[in-house]
């Protein structure tokens, strides 16, 4: 009894650190520009995928994988940033506008990955070993663990760099009001480009490490885009930690409502029940907090 | 002194709307092969589902993305009540309208609380629920390989393609002319007004909220509606339906065609369609050409095809109101 309630607590821990980075990077990326990246899950779609074509078709050992990898990320975070950010926003476009600009960004990169990889499920070789670890009475891998270890580590990261940090600083004066950002001497298109860089660093890396427990396939980004967006605003989109908060607490409704109901109603009673605190708190549940703190 | 006039904006016509009725009408006449008949259902089918979006996104400004999943509703709620209730196919038409139009009021009455990107992505979960459930739900919706949908029949005999196809523009005839009805009449403007600034249109007396619902329940039946006309072409309905890539035609179309454009849906209906017909090889790279288009016209053509047509209606329109400004003035002259 109380050993499937921790394993599932363990599962979601770990779907959830994953929701929880893509919830953040989806933050970071709103916090500077106030636009929502549609092809953030893309990111971690291209992560998965990469590891495949580096580590299984080039046959590279994981750490120069993981280089390309992100390499590979970035140059797509650049391509967003160049070809769909900036030419809307000169043109002043509607929020709107640029938020289906991006998601015709994810429809490119997804439309691209299709052609590369076709549309069969990869398996994606794990970094760290898939074998049985045991903790205490609990059964586990270290791939597993490596996860919320990364969400912890990204976490810290990106804690230190926005509050600890000359550079983060202008990072949040450019989210709070671009124009005086700018006045002051911040160069707030840098800064964008910088959000989208890390942003897809991270859900790379993430999408990367899931894609062995997952399985990695073209289709995989549009969910993940859904479910860290999901994420982000049940914890509160102001506020990159509330919604990596956000991410761990669907992630764990979710393996619960999956253990204890039926997986097949899991996703969309989690949907309502989001949806239903939006309409009561409209900020998400932590977002008052952050903006008492701006 | 003659009673100054001034000249009224010139009202667009409605000739446009019969003459692509028109065309449509002789298409069976001059195509006979069966595979440009099947063709062109899929345009009015797509320009149907398009309608309802451009509607609702071009001209309300509210955005869906669930449109896929009220067209794969429509579709599955018309077989089902054939099916399992034995209704007759008009019954059963009325019936899953009725349905999907409770259905979107039941979800728009808490999303349209919503704003942009909460609504945006709230209906592309809403979208991505009901792709599971149908993929899932095995022992109601057949599963992948979905439910078969009953062939039209007329006096106790199976109607043949050409008269499935007048069904089909029949049905799209009425949404055209609701369509163009809508944007022509103080109802559009309301619609455009909300797009504009929600608080301006309040206080002019837009009941913003009463709109906003109303045309959310009508988009999702216009999108029903064409979930039906593919019904009844396809004969079959499965969770295909509701898939990303109907959502990415969709985008494609009204982005191409035009946000906010009277006619914008048709022409973009007739383009993604025909494309892939035109470049051969087209199927692997269909998607990320679709997305190249979007962005594209999204950056420079902000008004896609139909405004680069009806920007020369406009211009005429403009120098009519310039001239009538000009009259004005003269008007104030003569008086001091």
């Amino acid at each position: 009894m109380l050993i499937k309630l921790s394993y599932l607590l363990l599962a979601g821990l770990t779907n959830g650190s994953v929701y929880g980075l893509i919830g953040l990077s989806l933050s970071i990326i709103y916090g500077s520009s106030r636009v929502i990246n549609f092809a953030q899950g893309e990111f971690a779609m291209l992560g998965a995928m990469c590891a495949f074509f580096f580590m299984v078709s080039a046959s590279l050992p994981w750490p120069l994988a993981m280089l390309a990898m992100i390499v590979v990320v970035v140059l797509a975070a650049l391509a967003l940033d160049y070809g769909i950010y900036r030419p809307l926003v000169r043109r002043r476009a509607a929020p709107l506008t640029i938020m289906i600009g991006t998601l015709a960004g994810a429809i490119i990169l997804y439309g691209l990955a299709f052609v590369v990889w076709g549309p069969e499920q990869k398996f994606v070789p794990p970094v760290l070993s898939l074998e049985p670890l045991r903790i205490g009475f609990l059964i586990t891998n270290s791939q597993q663990l490596s996860l919320i270890g990364l969400f912890i580590f990204f976490l810290m990261l990106t804690w230190y760099i926005l509050y600890r940090t000359r550079f983060g600083l202008s990072v949040r004066a450019t989210g709070v009001n671009p124009r005086t950002a700018l006045l002051m001497g911040i160069r707030s298109e840098r800064i964008v480009q910088f959000s989208f860089m890390f942003s897809a660093f991270i859900s790379g890396v993430a999408g990367m490490m899931i894609g062995p427990l997952l399985g990695g396939n073209v289709g995989m980004g549009l969910l993940l885009t859904v479910k860290g967006f999901m994420a982000a605003i049940f914890g509160g989109l102001g506020s990159p930690f509330a919604a990596a908060a956000g991410g761990l607490a669907i992630g764990m409704m979710e393996a619960l409502m999956a253990g204890y109901g039926t997986s097949l109603y899991a996703e969309p009673s989690i949907f309502v029940f989001i949806l239903m605190v939006l309409i009561v708190r409209p900020y998400g549940l932590l977002g008052d907090y952050e903006a008492e703190r701006r | 002194m003659s009673k100054p006039t001034l000249p009224a904006a010139p009202t667009p016509t409605i000739l446009p709307v019969f003459v692509f009725l028109a065309i449509g009408a002789l298409i069976p006449l001059v195509l006979e092969s069966g595979f440009y008949i099947r063709l062109a259902m899929l345009v009015w089918t797509y320009a149907v589902l398009c309608m309802g979006f451009n509607l609702l996104y071009g001209f309300a400004g509210q955005i869906s993305l669930g449109q896929p999943a009220f067209y794969s509703l429509g579709a599955y709620a018309y077989a089902m009540l054939q099916i399992k209730l034995g209704w007759s196919p008009a019954v059963a038409l009325g019936g899953s309208l009725a349905f999907v139009a409770v259905v979107s009021l039941l979800i728009g009455l808490p999303l349209l609380r919503l704003r942009t990107h909460y609504l945006a992505m709230a209906t592309l979960a809403f979208m991505l629920v009901e792709n599971g459930v149908a993929n899932r739900w095995i022992d109601f919706t057949g599963g992948q390989s979905g439910v078969e949908v009953p062939a039209l029949k007329w006096a106790g005999e199976e109607i043949g393609r050409t008269g499935i196809y007048y069904t089909v523009l029949g049905l799209a005839a009425v949404v055209l002319l609701l369509h163009d009805f809508l944007i022509r009449s103080h109802l559009g403007r309301g619609m455009q007004a909300i797009r504009d600034d929600e608080t301006a249109a309040q206080a002019l007396g837009v009941r913003v909220d009463l709109y906003k619902l109303r045309v959310l329940v009508l988009s999702s039946v216009m999108a029903a509606i064409a979930g039906i006309c593919f019904g009844i072409t396809s004969l079959r309905v499965d969770p295909s339906l509701s898939e990303f890539h109907v959502l990415v035609s969709l985008l494609t179309i009204v982005v191409m065609g035009g946000l906010g454009t009277r006619f914008g849906p048709i022409i973009g209906s007739v383009i993604v369609v025909a494309l892939p017909q035109v470049l051969t090889g087209f199927g692997r790279f269909e998607t990320a050409i679709y997305g190249a288009c979007i962005l594209v016209f999204l950056i420079f053509l902000p008004h896609g095809l139909s405004g680069l047509v009806e920007r020369k209606f406009q211009w005429r329109a403009d120098r009519a109101t310039a001239d009538a400004k000009r009259r004005k003035q003269v008007l104030k002259e003569e008086v001091s």
